[in-house]
């Protein structure tokens, strides 16, 4: 193999692209993590029954595309507060077992309902970033601007903005509403947040609601790439999203995001070694998830608090 | 009856005819398997029993260290793999393999152990399912000569098939051509006794000591001197080179080993097995090896049936019905099927411990004339229901060739409750002579001791002569 | 054992036990609190003074009675006891690290729905400058004294009925906790707030209180006016270092 740099601005702007999508799901993992300190291994499966909410609503049911995700956001945040509410408030947070079982029991279950109804096929979904809208004065194509000689694609760019969007609003959220502030105090110190009032369940309950919504946001970001929706769409989307919050420092929000886009971009990096080019399909190299493993055990290694990780990990 | 139906003192000779019974029990069934099943059910065994060893490694570092493995279907197909090319490519033997595998396993753990476990919290877990999930890729690797080793995408087979030795002929179910299920069956019960003896050793050894310590109070045993992050890895490398020869023995069984086999179901099932067993006991790992494979198998016989979706007869209805019971066990019954059946033999049994100087430190028998008589009665009910569930399912047969489960049924709770009916008979008996129970009891006591030996009595000529017709 | 001792009660505590596993570290405490009164526990280290404050608040494995005014809280979860009008300033750092010294005063007012959350602020921020020149530093990054200058702050900000104080003087430079002692007589002597105050500095604490009581090994075993236990020899060779 060999590197092959002609390619490499191409691939920087898709590892961008996909590294916003991997930071958007490593969100929804940190945003429970930091009130919790449990990793929700249901958060893939969860944002996949928000892209086929999407899927249904906007394929089937012929809603406006921008409606259906909106409407899938709100439906998977209730869905998260109902399994927090059910499922993990009668267990201790401190006792991790219980907890991490509860989440992989609702990873095979959603898995298993989504394959009995959709039947693990790979479903079409409107891009929501296909082409430029008519108004865009078009710059190289309606896919793509030129940008060094390569081509940024309109995916590409329309992800960013999601994305910023979206951080803006969980900005928002978190530092200017009554909710946002028991959630962050929440997360700092559990026993104060109670005795100044804050109910700990139903905060935790909206942390899960933010982080659910994050979670369907990412997949269907992330359906185009795939060619489509299909019940096995999140694994190993959900592997690199964990080694995103793992590189960003898990209790840290910004960190996941940034974490996410390293990831994104380290990938690739391979896959410009790697020498193949796969336009518009995202490529998963074999090479690609491993480095995603690598990448996990030498933060642990060497920064087990990630890059940005604020909360002193507590050596054994 | 919430009063146990027998009482004994620790270590009397009643105590341990109970214990023979259950040391029988096991017995009958290790011997029974490849005796009474169908050749392709023998499999099925086998790869429960290798699932149990698996279940077993995980459960070392889940159950008795406290720590989150996510990810032993890689350290899996790490031996078999291993195994697979040995075998196959240098014309090894399975017995010269398994050193190498055992120390490939171990050092994997290591490496994989020893990040990880040098910092708190839930890192273990985010390593290990991470290399659960990229495992079945690096199979694929053309570099290095990985693809031309494992087989990449169409797998591994290894050609030779696993005989008999003459001598060995006479092992129960080992036919004629001296191959098949069976032989391969005595071998993983070996593999698999050895396992057990060498972990219940270990886990009363020091090093298994501080690993128990750690699970039940991180800081304290710290506090004595435990070196955390030593004695972790070193309990999660165990562990890791257990769920080699957990492949190792895959291999030997299957002959067969392909990527997709070692994915991250396999891991989730793992941890199923070990919950519905129940975590933190050696028993809970045999049992959920046992039950994983057979709901697997009960799904897939049922799913096209039920009219859901099925892609080579394999469908979502077994991760269903797993993610139930997950939610389930972690809710109702977190001590898995063994706290169940602890539960249901506290009732049968209850063995009242010594005192230094050799007395029961509480008394064998409160006689209470009312309540005592009803342990002989239920006794009857243990020995007389089975029959007569046999006999109904019998009948049902011989009128509408339908009915075999209440049959089959039927005969498997004789086996079970014969014996122990038998035993409550002559217990209750022996204590009436004594002057610890009325009169009232003697009549339902003979009962059941009579039917109970009857049944046991039926039970041993249905084997002897299953025995028989299998040579 | 102390039945009726105030015309009008505040807190009353009735055979509380609380304990920790096994261990039973409060074995039937009972006591009250008058009022707009100050009542003080003293006490040796793990003596269970803290354990006390904590069940209360519903904080940890507890029986017995617990009514604060005419309300039953014992069964009462502690974040509805906060919204009672109950504070607690736990010992050591009842602080939130990661969040800024603004945000640890604004989340001290989570309960209230009025107006005046900003005075609030202002007022404590007059009272301790060295908060206010810091509002925007995260709490974690304070020092001991002023993290707990802010945990007090904090805690009065939900402007509450009864005040919970585990030794509030922890850390704090002499000087500090004379004026901080003085505060609390001013808010008590003012607004009427009830507090029970657990103090190792027992001379200022017996200063301020009314009523006290002296905690062993999880028992009640010596209390009197604030007065008779100065006086009371014990007390003195124990606490007051006579
Ligand atoms: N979380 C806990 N788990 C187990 N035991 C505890 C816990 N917290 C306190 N204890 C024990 O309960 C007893 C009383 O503790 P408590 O904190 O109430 O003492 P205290 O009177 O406040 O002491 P100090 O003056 O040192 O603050 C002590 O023996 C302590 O070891
Ligand atoms: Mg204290």
């Amino acid at each position: 193999m060999t590197w092959n740099f002609d390619v490499l601005p191409d691939f920087i702007f898709n590892g961008l692209s996909l590294g916003a999508i991997y930071g958007t799901v490593a969100l929804a993992l940190v945003l429970i993590f930091k009130a919790t300190t449990l990793i929700n291994f249901a958060t893939g499966e969860l944002a996949m029954l928000g892209a086929f909410l999407v899927y249904v609503l906007h394929m089937e049911q012929g809603l406006w595309l921008w409606l259906s995700m909106l409407l899938a956001m709100l439906l998977s945040a209730g869905l998260g507060v109902l399994i927090e509410r059910s499922l993990t408030r009668p267990f201790d947070p401190e006792d991790h077992l219980p907890v991490v079982l509860i989440t992989l029991g609702l990873f095979l279950i959603i898995n298993a309902v989504a394959g009995d109804i959709w039947n693990y096929q790979v479903r079409i979904l409107t891009n929501p970033f296909g082409k430029f809208p008519d108004w865009v004065p078009s710059v190289g194509g309606d896919r793509f601007v030129e940008v060094l000689g390569s081509r940024l694609k309109y995916q590409s760019i329309g992800i960013w903005v999601t994305l910023a969007v979206a951080l803006f609003v969980l900005g928002l959220i978190l530092n200017k509403t009554r909710a946002g502030l028991a959630f962050r105090a929440v997360s700092s110190n559990v026993e104060s947040a109670r005795l100044v009032g804050v109910h700990t369940g139903r905060t935790l309950g909206f942390g899960w609601a933010i982080a659910s919504a994050f979670g369907t946001l990412g997949a269907v970001l992330v359906a185009p790439q795939l060619g489509g929706v299909n019940p096995n769409m999140m694994a190993t989307i959900l592997i690199y999203a964990l080694a995103g919050a793992a590189l960003g420092g898990l209790d840290s929000l910004g960190g996941a995001v940034l974490g996410g886009i390293l990831v994104g971009l380290i990938q690739a990096v391979l896959v410009t070694w790697g020498g193949v080019v796969v336009f518009g399909q995202l490529y998963m190299s074999i090479l690609q998830l491993a480095a995603a493993f690598l990448i996990i055990l030498i933060v642990l290694l060497f920064r087990p608090s990630g890059l940005f990780g604020t909360r002193r990990v507590e050596r054994v | 009856m919430s009063a146990p139906l027998v009482v004994v003192a620790k270590d009397s000779a009643e105590h341990k005819r109970w214990q023979y019974v259950q040391w029988l029990y096991l017995a009958g069934f290790l011997l029974l398997t490849p005796l009474v099943l169908e050749p392709f059910e023998i499999g099925k065994m086998n790869r429960a029993l290798i699932m149990s060893v698996a279940i077993l490694a995980v459960n070392l570092v889940v159950g008795f260290n406290g720590m989150l493995a996510l990810g032993h279907s890689a350290f899996m197909g790490i031996g078999a793999f291993v195994t697979a090319s040995m075998v196959q490519d240098e014309n090894w033997d399975y017995w010269q393999v398994l050193p190498v595998v055992l120390i490939v396993g171990f050092i994997m753990g290591v490496v994989i152990g020893l990040p990880a476990l040098r910092v708190k919290g839930l890192y273990l877990a985010l390593v290990t399912i991470a290399q659960a999930a990229v495992f079945p890729t690096l199979v694929n690797i053309d570099e290095l000569g990985i693809a031309a080793r494992t087989g990449g995408p169409n797998g591994k087979g290894v050609s030779e098939e696993v005989i008999a030795p003459s001598y060995l002929e006479w092992l129960p179910g080992v036919d004629g051509a001296r191959g098949g299920s069976a032989y391969r069956y005595w071998i993983i019960v070996l593999m698999l006794g050895i396992t057990l003896l060498v972990i219940t050793n270990y886990l009363r050894s020091r090093p298994g000591r501080a690993v128990l310590a750690i699970r039940d109070n991180e800081a304290g045993a710290a506090v004595y001197g435990v070196n955390l992050p030593v004695v972790k890895t070193m309990n999660f490398a165990i562990s890791a080179s257990l769920g080699s020869l957990a492949g190792l023995m895959w291999c030997l069984d299957k002959g067969f080993v392909a990527g997709q086999d070692f994915t991250f179901l396999l891991a989730i099932d793992l941890i199923i097995g070990l919950v519905l067993g129940g975590v933190g006991t050696i028993q809970g790992s045999l049992v959920g090896g046992l039950f994983v494979v057979w709901v697997n198998d009960l799904t897939k016989r049922i799913s096209i049936p039920l009219g859901l979706y099925t892609l080579n007869g394999d469908g979502p209805l077994a991760k269903a019905i797993f993610g139930l019971i997950l939610i389930l066990f972690t809710f109702f019954a977190p001590g898995g099927i063994v706290s169940l059946a602890r539960l249901v033999s506290s009732k049968l049994i209850k063995v009242v411990p010594l005192t230094p100087a050799g007395e029961p430190i509480e008394p064998l028998s409160n006689f209470d004339p009312g309540m005592e008589s009803t342990r002989a009665d239920a006794a009857v009910k243990l020995a007389v229901v089975p029959p007569v569930l046999l006999a109904i399912g019998w009948l049902l047969m011989s009128v509408n060739n339908l009915i075999v489960g209440v049959l089959a049924f039927g005969l498997r709770m004789t086996i079970l409750m014969a014996p122990v009916a038998m035993l409550v008979g002559s217990n209750e008996l022996k204590a009436h002579a004594a002057g610890n129970r009325p009169d009232s009891v003697q009549g339902p006591a003979n009962m059941a001791r009579l039917l109970g030996a009857a049944g046991t009595v039926f039970v041993i000529v249905y084997a002897v002569q299953r025995f028989v017709l299998n040579y | 054992m102390v039945d009726d001792v105030f015309d009008e009660v505040g807190l009353k505590v009735e055979d509380l036990h609380a304990s920790y596993g096994a261990v039973e570290v409060l074995r039937g405490l009972d006591f009250e609190v008058a009022a707009k009164g100050v009542s003080v526990i003293l006490g040796a280290n793990g003596a269970g003074k803290t354990t006390t404050l904590r069940a209360i608040c519903n904080m940890c494995n507890t029986s017995g009675k617990v009514t604060l005014g005419d309300d039953d809280i014992t069964r009462t979860g502690t974040a509805e006891i906060v919204r009672k009008g109950v504070a607690h300033v736990p010992q050591g750092r009842g602080t939130f690290p990661e969040l800024s010294v603004l945000d640890n005063l604004m989340i001290g007012a989570y309960t209230r729905k009025d107006k005046e959350v900003k005075d609030d602020v202002d007022r404590w921020f007059e009272i301790f400058p060295r908060l206010s020149e810091r509002s925007d530093q995260l709490a974690g990054s304070l020092s001991g004294g002023e993290q707990q200058m802010l945990a007090v702050a904090r805690a009065l900000m939900c402007r509450p009925r009864l005040l919970l104080l585990d030794e509030p003087s922890l850390g704090l430079a002499p000087l500090i906790i004379e004026d901080l002692f003085e505060r609390f007589t001013t808010l008590n002597k003012e607004t009427g707030l009830t507090m029970l105050v657990v103090e190792q500095n027992a001379n200022l604490a017996l200063d301020m209180a009314d009523y006290g009581y002296v905690i062993e090994s999880g028992e009640i075993t010596l209390s009197g006016s604030a007065e008779k236990l100065k006086n009371d020899p014990a007390v003195q060779e124990a606490y007051l270092g006579a």
